[in-house]
């Protein structure tokens, strides 16, 4: 997940730098790169992150910096750098109870329900955009906590993704303190976690073991061409920073990922109007989530 | 137990002691409700909110209240010119549809239903408006009263509701098909009996009998679609009956909203997840309105 947040300029001349034309440059080649797109109006959150990649490597202004990302030999490195800086993200454990909700008593019913009838017995989610892991382990909390009731007798996994690998080796790591622990009981802690230093827990093997941490980007065909057979997609807060081409390229990936019957969430400011339109918007009480149909479905509204 | 006729419930309600006749304001007001804003007779809204002291006590109460930044509202004229005709409206109706029912009869709370009824006359206008529906008043008043038949069946049969409120919650199932279960009948039909015998306009009486049912409507104009997606939106966020109702509604998909598009080719493009968002924004206005009129 990435920061929604106002991230506070770290130079005090940052607001004049914005004018500068190298910080256009360098959106539009992180854009090419990654689909991850700041517009004009939040210009400010990518020169904040790129001041904190300038004082790293003695880069004096915006055009210095650029040249580190196109003509240096280690151009490739830093620029994963720079996108490590600008997918930073925090968030916390059980942040969207009405989507875990829905989950449970709407969504799972009816997608064990339909693959039993097809002799499957396996489901597969993805957390695309995981940043820290928080919540790749919060869809592994849920499931384990449902694997005695309605998921007795099925086996799950996730996969967790993101661009960033400093996000990536946290979530791995699975280390957490208050703040993302702040919506999460004192019973599932006892359960699924264990004591790491007097203020942060470390979440225990079994949540671990359900899921696979990959370094993605979402902007690669190639590589989002195989990830089939989805079950579920989150991809919360990730979105945000595409533009209307990349993010319509994304879920046209996302739709063929998904096996039909099977949903895509988002943010919950996020809307994917006028970017998809074979996604069917459905509403379960406080949450919303993109369905693909199954093949045959003419409307009539949903079970 | 089988869905009964609407003949064989009708003695059941009408029978009922308890059935009150239609309070004295409402006839006129619902009337009036209907006229475009630009017509409504100030001096007649002032007149039949000093009619009664409670109600004109809380058109004050809420003029004052900091949500309307207004202070010292000392009349009942710049009280409801300070909240406006669509709250004026709704609190008026409200209180006295409210009355007809004894504070110890309620299934469920009072604030509870006010705050679907409100919500969803709300939602109601503003989509008219959004898909250019000619008459948003009358898209307010209906989704204001769509729901009376719950005041009918929480008199007519409180015990009974409240058993079939109670299975509703248990169960997560909508409340009308606890009531076709537990009751043989739904508030739709109940409400229809006493829609018509107080008189209420068709398309009014339409509302209060489809909204669960669009297809069924024997006129099936867009009113009633219109007050059914409103009535679902509302339910799914946050303003519904006070319970989890497991559903998972793709509205684009309702029988509804294709009535709807046929009628208003503006609502195919509108941007649901964003409507979905305002309904959220609006629903601090909602809950105060509702709580300064009706919580105890």
């Amino acid at each position: 997940m990435v920061e929604t947040g106002i991230a506070k300029p770290v130079t005090e001349s940052t607001a004049e730098d914005l004018r500068d034309p190298a910080y256009l440059k360098i959106r539009n080649m992180i854009y090419q790169i990654s689909g991850i797109y700041q517009p004009d109006e939040k210009l400010y959150l990518l020169a904040a992150r790129c001041a904190r990649r300038m004082s790293e490597v003695n880069a004096k202004t915006p055009a210095q910096y650029l040249e580190h990302l196109t003509v240096r030999g280690d151009r490739e490195a830093e620029l994963r750098l720079l996108l490590n800086e600008i997918t930073i993200g925090e968030t916390y454990m059980f942040r969207s109870p009405p989507q875990l909700e829905a989950l449970q008593k709407v969504i799972l019913p009816e997608i064990l329900k339909a693959k039993s009838a097809m002799g499957f017995k396996r489901l597969h989610l993805w957390s695309a955009g995981c940043s820290t892991g928080e919540e790749p382990y919060t869809l592994a909390m849920f499931l384990l906590e449902e694997s005695e009731k309605m998921l007795a007798g099925w086996t799950f996994d996730i996969l967790a993704t993101d661009l960033n690998d400093n996000s990536l080796v946290a979530a791995k790591a699975g280390v957490y303190g208050e703040y993302a622990l702040r919506s999460t009981t004192e019973l599932l802690r006892r359960k699924y976690f264990r004591p790491y230093d007097d203020k942060r827990l470390q979440v225990a093997d079994r949540l671990k073991s359900l899921i696979r941490f990959e370094r993605v980007n979402l902007n690669d065909d190639s590589k989002m061409t195989f990830l089939k057979g989805m079950d579920l997609i989150f991809c919360c807060n990730v979105l945000i920073y595409f533009d209307l081409s990349s993010k319509r390229k994304v879920m046209q990936h996302f739709y063929s990922n998904l096996l039909p019957g099977g949903y895509l969430f988002l943010g919950h400011a996020e809307s994917l109007y006028q970017v998809d339109d074979r996604f069917h918007l459905v509403h379960f009480p406080g949450a919303i989530g993109y369905w693909k149909p199954p093949v045959g479905y003419t409307g009539g509204g949903k079970p | 137990m089988n869905r009964h006729s609407l003949d064989e419930i009708r003695p059941r309600i009408q029978a009922l002691e308890a059935m009150p006749a239609v309070p004295a304001i409402v006839l006129p007001l619902t009337a009036m409700l209907q006229l475009p804003s630009d017509q409504v007779d100030v001096d007649k809204i002032v007149e039949l909110v000093s009619y009664d002291g409670t109600i004109a006590a809380q058109c004050l109460r809420m003029a004052n209240s900091p949500l309307f930044g207004r202070r010292n509202t000392e009349t009942v004229r710049s009280a409801v010119l300070a909240l406006g005709l669509e709250r004026i409206e709704a609190i008026l109706l409200g209180c006295c549809l409210n009355r007809i029912v004894p504070p110890d009869k309620w299934a469920f709370d009072a604030v509870t239903f006010w705050r679907h009824s409100l919500g969803c006359a709300l939602v109601s206008s503003k989509m008219a408006r959004l898909i250019g529906y000619p008459d948003p008043e009358k898209a307010y008043l209906a989704g204001l009263l769509h729901d009376l038949g719950i005041l009918v069946n929480t008199l007519a049969c409180t015990e009974d509701f409240r058993a079939c409120i109670q299975a509703a919650r248990d169960g997560h199932v909508a409340l009308h098909r606890s009531e076709e279960e537990h009751l043989g009948f739904t508030h739709c039909q109940s409400g229809k009996i006493l829609a018509d015998r107080w008189h209420f306009s068709g398309d009014v009486v339409e509302v209060i009998e489809f909204h669960h049912d669009v297809v069924a409507a024997p006129v099936g104009g867009p009113l009633v679609s219109l007050v059914h997606l409103s009535d679902l939106l509302c339910r799914l966020r946050d303003l519904g009956y006070g319970y989890y109702e497991a559903m998972g509604v793709d509205l684009a998909g309702d029988a509804a909203w294709a009535t709807l598009v046929e009628h208003y080719p503006a609502l195919a493009k509108m941007d649901l997840a964003r409507l979905t968002m305002d309904i959220d924004g609006a629903m601090e206005e909602i809950v105060a309105i509702v709580d300064a009129v009706f919580k105890p």
